[in-house]
């Protein structure tokens, strides 16, 4: 059977890309008006900012993760995406820590809103892992499938280019394997990489994505790139060191909201929100309000909060979670149980995040393997 | 008021309606409907516990006389419920006082003589005094809710 | 009063309109309540039961449940308790004044369900406040229901809200209202004890076996009390309780008022017991 070779990329499709022509995409990219945001090394970690050009990626650098611990480590090799995930995810720009809801003026008694219009910045994300991927669509459904649409979300959403780069390592702390939600990327993407030692291998995910890849030198994947991309992510899977067993995880959590491992956990627990800042799927927020000292001008803001802050839950003059334990309850359950029932779906996506940058190391694998095997217990 | 009259206030009040019939004719036999005008007391701290009243009608308040403060109100029992349970224990005495608060119609028992029945007949006993626990506990239940002070303000944050 | 708007715009989603506030009325040392007008003197459309994030010029925005309408002007009207920094600033507000408004948000009580039926209402403190516009609607639709009786606790005579209507609906043969106190003063001739006491005269009016319940007060109070209406008989799914958390965004996104697997705002605040009760069990859930 003779197959014909395409003469330009396409949806559905797997081409082969030399590594240096990553310049070029990130050129074609920014002609298109994107800003593309990327990994690059700041404060002895990998984190997602603005990319100019190759030399601002990680190359030759990964991370050692463990609970508690993160440190960054040079490869012996030169790869561009060595590294598993940093205390960033993309949730900082789809959903930024502080955003200015709007503008107020004094206006005689009263107050009036002053009219912005700021388009939403046009963002390219570069290197987005699997687990992310699916942190992403989880955000969606958080923001924009119930009965209200945030409309600042989905604005800088649609507004998103994304390109996937497949992991070929495993992180220290990840258990992505168990949640469903990688090594390999789900749908979704523009473009979907694979690094191997002298290429990419991309598959096209949609069509500005092989429009995107006809202004880029490439060819045609062969069927060795393919099975090279399948052994480098079955060795991926192979190398996760977590596991969560997530039989009937919501309904393990609902009958244990009593156990006493709770308390136990809460001994260890800081409050400190940690986790809940790296997780990619928290979404919570506190509204403040703020005004200039002479009170002519308010601003309304939105700010990343946390539910392991007492204030958090405060209601009617005083907070209802008062204790570490129903913080860390609170967190735990909403993640792998209630998320479910407010969305279809797990909050977690298994990028062992809030496992890395917890200071105390609470390992959230451990805490439910910790209840499982003690299902029932009560205080 | 007539021996019938008095059976069928027992038949009709809560907490005798169920009572087997026989024991409610004895009771008849012992009650007597009693009015009490706005403000005239039903019981006395203190008095010999010799009346169990059934509420027909009114509105009765549990007070305690406190110097200087004058009478207290600490909780108010409506028609359908009872009032008074000191009869039943030694030493037959009323630790508080009951006073109607509205014109109050009560159906009231000879204690002594209730005594008497319930000594004579383990089961009437037994029948009375685990409803009147019931009521006990359901007051003091009103009363824990009540020291709980739910609608107290919130304590002002220090901001 | 109920109309087919419940919920704003996606544009106006997060940023309140100015409402002028049209009088203020004093009703307990720490409570008000508002009267307020939009912008334009339209009228306000909302459910029993819903609520709106009153905002305060760059000082902050609070959820307040509607307490109806004035009788007379048919202002909005919210009854405000000083307890935190925005509210006590709300209770300081003067007729002229310019409060912001956000909502009318979540869901309200059942009166179009419970059309034909008994009504208990079971109010604690300053629960009262989101149970008076079902109260204003249901006499204001008298004939689409059968008894109505009025349950109303708090803590003194002097903490009783709405005094004047409340006097007025004492006064109506349509309605009945019992009224206790935790604590009565010299003055005071009627009920003392927690409103579950007077539960007992609510079913000489009514069949609970068949009346629809619409509660509101202190959580633990909710708690009893829907513990005493069912083992007098009230079917669960007729128990309705208004819940309290702290909103913030109002429609599902902050993740705040949380309650289990529950946004408040946009699942409540009314709920059915059944949907509640296991979670009330759960101590600082």
């Amino acid at each position: 059977m003779e197959l014909q070779e395409p003469v330009r990329p396409a949806p559905g499709q797997v081409w082969r890309m030399e590594k240096a022509q990553l310049q070029a995409l990130l050129d074609a990219l920014q002609r298109r008006g994107y800003i593309v945001i990327g990994p690059r090394i700041q404060d002895g970690a990998i984190v997602y900012d603005e990319i100019q050009r190759l030399a601002d990626l990680p190359i030759g650098w990964t991370d050692e993760q463990e609970k508690g611990h993160y440190r960054l480590k040079p490869r012996r090799d030169e790869a561009f995406f060595g590294y598993a995930v940093g205390p960033h995810s993309w949730k900082r720009f789809l959903h930024p820590p502080v955003l200015s809801l709007g503008r107020a003026r004094r206006n005689g008694q009263g107050f009036e809103w002053i009219p912005t219009a700021d388009p939403p910045p046009r963002y390219a994300f570069l290197g987005v892992r699997a687990c992310e991927l699916h942190a992403i669509t989880i955000l969606d459904r958080v923001f924009t499938a119930g009965p209200y649409v945030d409309p600042i979300y989905q604005a800088r959403r649609e507004a998103i280019f994304l390109i996937a780069v497949q992991c070929t390592v495993a992180g220290g702390t990840c258990f992505c394997a168990s949640m469903g939600t990688g090594p390999k990327a789900p749908p979704g993407a523009d473009l979907i990489l694979t690094e191997l030692p002298d290429v990419f291998v991309v598959e096209i995910g949609t069509e500005r994505g092989a429009q995107l890849m006809a202004e880029i030198p490439c060819a045609p994947a062969a069927e060795a790139d393919r099975s090279a991309v399948e052994a480098a992510l079955e060795e991926t899977a192979r190398s996760i060191g977590r596991k969560l067993d997530t039989t009937d995880l919501p309904g393990l959590l609902y009958r244990n909201l009593e156990h006493p491992r709770w308390e136990e956990v809460a001994q260890r627990c800081l409050t400190c929100g940690n986790c809940t800042m790296v997780c990619p799927t928290c979404f919570c927020f506190t509204v403040e309000d703020i005004s200039d000292l002479a009170g002519t001008q308010a601003e309304r803001v939105r700010r990343w909060d946390s539910c392991f802050t007492t204030a958090f839950t405060y209601t009617a003059g005083r907070p209802i979670r008062q204790s570490a334990k129903a913080r860390y309850r609170q967190w735990l359950t909403h993640k792998l149980a209630s998320w479910w029932d407010q969305f279809g779906t797990s909050g977690c996506v298994g990028c062992g995040r809030c496992i890395t940058w917890c200071p105390v190391g609470i390992d959230l694998t451990e805490e439910v393997a910790a209840i499982r095997q003690t299902d029932g217990e009560r205080r | 008021m007539s021996k019938a009259e008095i059976l069928e206030a027992l038949r009709q009040h809560p907490f005798t309606h169920d009572m087997e019939e026989a024991w409610k004719e004895s009771l008849a036999e012992i009650a007597r409907m009693q009015t009490y005008a706005p403000d005239t007391l039903l019981l006395r701290e203190g008095r010999a516990a010799d009346a169990f009243f059934l509420i027909i009608d009114g509105l009765v308040a549990i007070e305690m006389f406190v110097p200087e403060r004058g009478s207290l109100r600490l909780q108010t029992v409506s028609a359908g419920e009872i009032v008074g349970w000191s009869w039943a224990l030694p030493p037959y005495r009323w630790e508080f006082d009951a006073r109607a608060l509205t014109e109050t119609k009560a159906l009231v028992l000879d204690a002594a003589q209730l005594r008497d029945r319930m000594n004579r007949d383990c089961a009437l006993a037994a029948w009375i005094l685990s409803r009147l626990l019931a009521v006990v506990a359901g007051r003091l239940k009103a009363t824990r809710l009540q020291l709980l002070d739910l609608y107290a303000p919130a304590p002002r944050r220090a901001s | 009063m109920i109309s087919q708007a419940i919920a704003p715009s996606a544009s106006d989603l997060f940023l309140p309109r100015p409402f002028q506030v049209t009088g203020v009325r004093r009703e307990t040392s720490d409570t008000i309540t508002l009267r307020l007008r939009p912008p334009d003197g339209s009228a306000f459309s909302f459910r029993p039961g819903q609520f709106n994030m009153l905002y305060l010029f760059g000082i902050g925005e609070v959820p307040i449940s509607i307490s109806g309408v004035h009788p007379r002007t048919r202002d909005l009207e919210h009854t405000v308790r000083a307890v935190g920094y925005v509210t006590r600033a709300l209770a300081r507000l003067r007729k002229g004044h310019i409060v912001g408004v956000r909502g009318p948000f979540g869901h309200g009580w059942p009166l179009e369900e419970a059309r034909g039926q008994d009504i208990l209402i079971l109010a604690g403190g300053i629960g009262l406040a989101p149970l008076r516009p079902a109260l204003q609607y249901l006499l204001a639709h008298r004939s689409d229901y059968e008894q109505i009786v009025l349950l109303y606790g708090s803590r003194t005579p002097a903490d009783l809200l709405y005094q004047l209507e409340l006097e007025r609906w004492r006064g109506r043969l349509d309605l009945h209202v019992f009224v206790t106190v935790d604590r009565g003063d010299e003055a005071w001739r009627g009920h003392i004890g927690v409103v579950t006491t007077l539960l007992p005269l609510a079913e000489r009016l009514l069949d609970l076996r068949r009346a629809f319940v619409l509660m509101c007060g202190p959580e633990v109070m909710m708690r009893v009390a829907a513990r005493e209406l069912e083992d007098r008989g009230v079917p669960p799914e007729r128990i309705f309780l208004s819940l309290e958390r702290n909103m913030k965004c109002a429609v599902g996104f902050c993740g705040h008022c949380q309650f289990g697997p529950l946004f408040i705002c946009r699942d409540g605040p009314v709920f059915p017991l059944p949907r509640v009760r296991p979670l009330l069990e759960v101590r600082e859930l």
